[in-house]
């Protein structure tokens, strides 16, 4: 038990694996005891009844379709996301003015709960893909702003004078001591925006959509299908896990130096 | 060995201005020559403009009057011919030990596999063969300033500018890392000027130490060291060593009590 406890406390991929193991064991299995107790199927349905729900969603090829749907929205209006929001962050960084003028409204925005705006957005955009990639982008650029703009200006001055001292120009400080240096902080930034990306999708596609899987949990509660429903919300918790995961991987690979 | 000047500073005088802030005169009227080959050291209390000096030889700053000259010509940037250790560590934490020393090489457009060819040499001259993949922070203090002198050697200067290489190392480090830095200027025969508060340090090392005054910086007293070379660590127990660097802490002392005053 000790050993165990002690394997599990390492840095190491390996007891990264078991840990995440663990922890979905544990949940299934207090799943399981909850939903023996509570016999409500509307309420509460048990794991294996899910996966029966999830593998039917595969067969009949809905599974698919609300993939490809989900995913490609969110993956695109993802990357938009990020893209926008390291050139803002850039922007931010190298212009005082800009940043004390835009700072406060990006902020007022930040704060604002754009997801209640969702029915506007397909007011204006219609049902489809351009009211879920505007919204995505509306709640997942952020993160990317701040950490950009955070990371880029907490350069430390020492590089920057080491890279003058060797006659650097201002490009060259960039590239070599600037950027690298802020990166972790972006891919930080990056890997909050994608958890918020996941939920800006699900929420784009309650309102309006014909596919995705927003729109399939939709309809499964509509008829008390709740099996359907947390199956697929499973699927979109893996999804924002294995971004997570993958995100902090990058994180810690860019800026081995910060973990000692 | 010729006694060409290599590098002339002249007048030089720095008063750092800043907005709602008194301004600090950190150097006045300073005036000396290093000569080519020749080692140098500047001791002086802490805040006595010893740091500034050296930015302002490297080109990082401007001065508020005078001028340095590096083989007759006026320096207004930094430039090839001086390279410089700082006194804080200045290693790219993502690069490592190989790609740290062969930065100043990329910067100025050299080639991948030249600049890493050129840096191998300064690695192997500096004591870090096998550890040329490390990064800065898998090594000890004494690796990393053995990387950074390695980083300047590498860009081939004239001048070398060391800012109190030493300071954050412990006694044992520290003493070899001064005979290390001895024998590899014998080797490389560069010019080099030295900041230390380390006065046995400034002697062991040096030809010539100059001792700065406390706040404004001005040049007190320039202190010849006739000992003999190749030196060894056996010359600090030597009584010639020890008069010497009892002479200079004399002078200095005063000067480090009105510094504390000035705080
Ligand atoms: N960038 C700066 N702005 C304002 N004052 C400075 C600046 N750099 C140094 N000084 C001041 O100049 C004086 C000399 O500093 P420095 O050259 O670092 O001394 P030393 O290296 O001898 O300890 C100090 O009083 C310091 O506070
Ligand atoms: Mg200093």
């Amino acid at each position: 038990m000790r050993r165990l406890y002690e394997f599990l406390e390492q840095d190491t991929r390996a007891a990264g694996f078991a840990r995440v193991a663990l922890s979905t064991v544990l949940v299934l299995l207090i799943w399981q005891v909850v939903s023996m107790l509570v016999t409500n199927r509307l309420l509460l349905v048990p794991p294996a009844e899910v996966a029966v729900a999830l593998a039917g969603e595969v067969e009949q090829g809905a599974m698919w379709t609300n993939a490809v749907a989900t995913v490609t929205a969110v993956v695109t209006s993802f990357m938009v996301s990020v893209a926008i929001g390291v050139a803002v962050g850039l922007a931010l960084a190298s212009s005082r003015m800009l940043s004390l003028t835009g700072g406060p409204v990006l902020s007022a925005l930040n704060s604002v709960p754009i997801i209640a705006l969702a029915p506007l957005f397909i007011a204006w955009l219609g049902l489809g893909f351009a009211s879920k990639f505007v919204l995505v982008i509306m709640v997942a650029v952020f993160p990317v702003v701040v950490t950009t703009e955070a990371g880029l200006r907490a350069t430390d001055k020492q590089l920057v004078e080491a890279a003058r001292s060797f006659n650097a120009t201002p490009l060259q400080i960039f590239s070599t001591v600037t950027f690298p240096y802020a990166l972790p902080f972006i891919v930080s930034g990056i890997r909050v925006a994608w958890a918020r990306a996941l939920v800006g999708i699900v929420v784009a596609e309650f309102f309006g959509s014909f596919a995705g899987f927003g729109f399939a949990i939709l309809s499964a509660s509509q008829t008390f299908d709740t099996a359907r429903v947390l199956g697929y919300v499973i699927v979109l918790g893996a999804m924002g896990l294995a971004g997570s995961v993958l995100f902090a991987a990058l994180e810690r690979h860019l800026a081995p130096w910060r973990q000692e | 060995m010729s006694n060409a000047i290599r590098l002339r500073v002249e007048g030089i005088g720095k008063v750092f201005t800043r907005r709602d802030k008194p301004s600090v005169e950190a150097l006045r009227g300073i005036d000396m020559t290093v000569a080519e080959g020749e080692f140098v050291s500047i001791v002086g209390a802490s805040g006595s403009g010893k740091s500034t000096l050296l930015r302002i030889v490297d080109g990082l700053i401007a001065p508020t009057g005078g001028r340095v000259l590096v083989d007759g010509r006026e320096v207004d940037r930094p430039g090839p011919d001086r390279a410089m250790v700082f006194q804080q560590d200045s290693l790219l934490p993502w690069k490592t030990v190989v790609e740290n020393v062969a930065y100043g090489l990329t910067l100025a457009g050299v080639a991948k596999a030249d600049a890493h060819r050129t840096a191998q040499r300064f690695i192997d001259i500096a004591g870090l063969q096998g550890f040329e993949q490390h990064y800065p922070h898998q090594l000890s203090g004494g690796m990393r300033q053995r990387v950074n002198v390695a980083r300047a050697l590498a860009v081939d200067p004239k001048i070398l500018l060391l800012d109190e290489p030493f300071a954050a190392l412990d006694a044992q480090t520290r003493e070899i890392m001064q005979t290390e830095l001895l024998s590899i200027w014998q080797e490389t025969r560069k010019t080099v000027l030295l900041i230390t508060h380390q006065i046995d340090e400034a002697v062991f090392l040096s030809d010539r130490v100059i001792v700065f005054s406390a706040r404004p910086g001005t040049i007190r007293e320039e202190i010849p060291v006739p000992l003999p070379r190749p030196r060894s660590l056996h010359l600090k127990r030597s009584p010639e060593f020890v008069a010497l660097v009892d002479r200079i802490w004399t002078l200095i002392e005063e000067e480090v009590r009105a510094g504390l005053k000035q705080g």
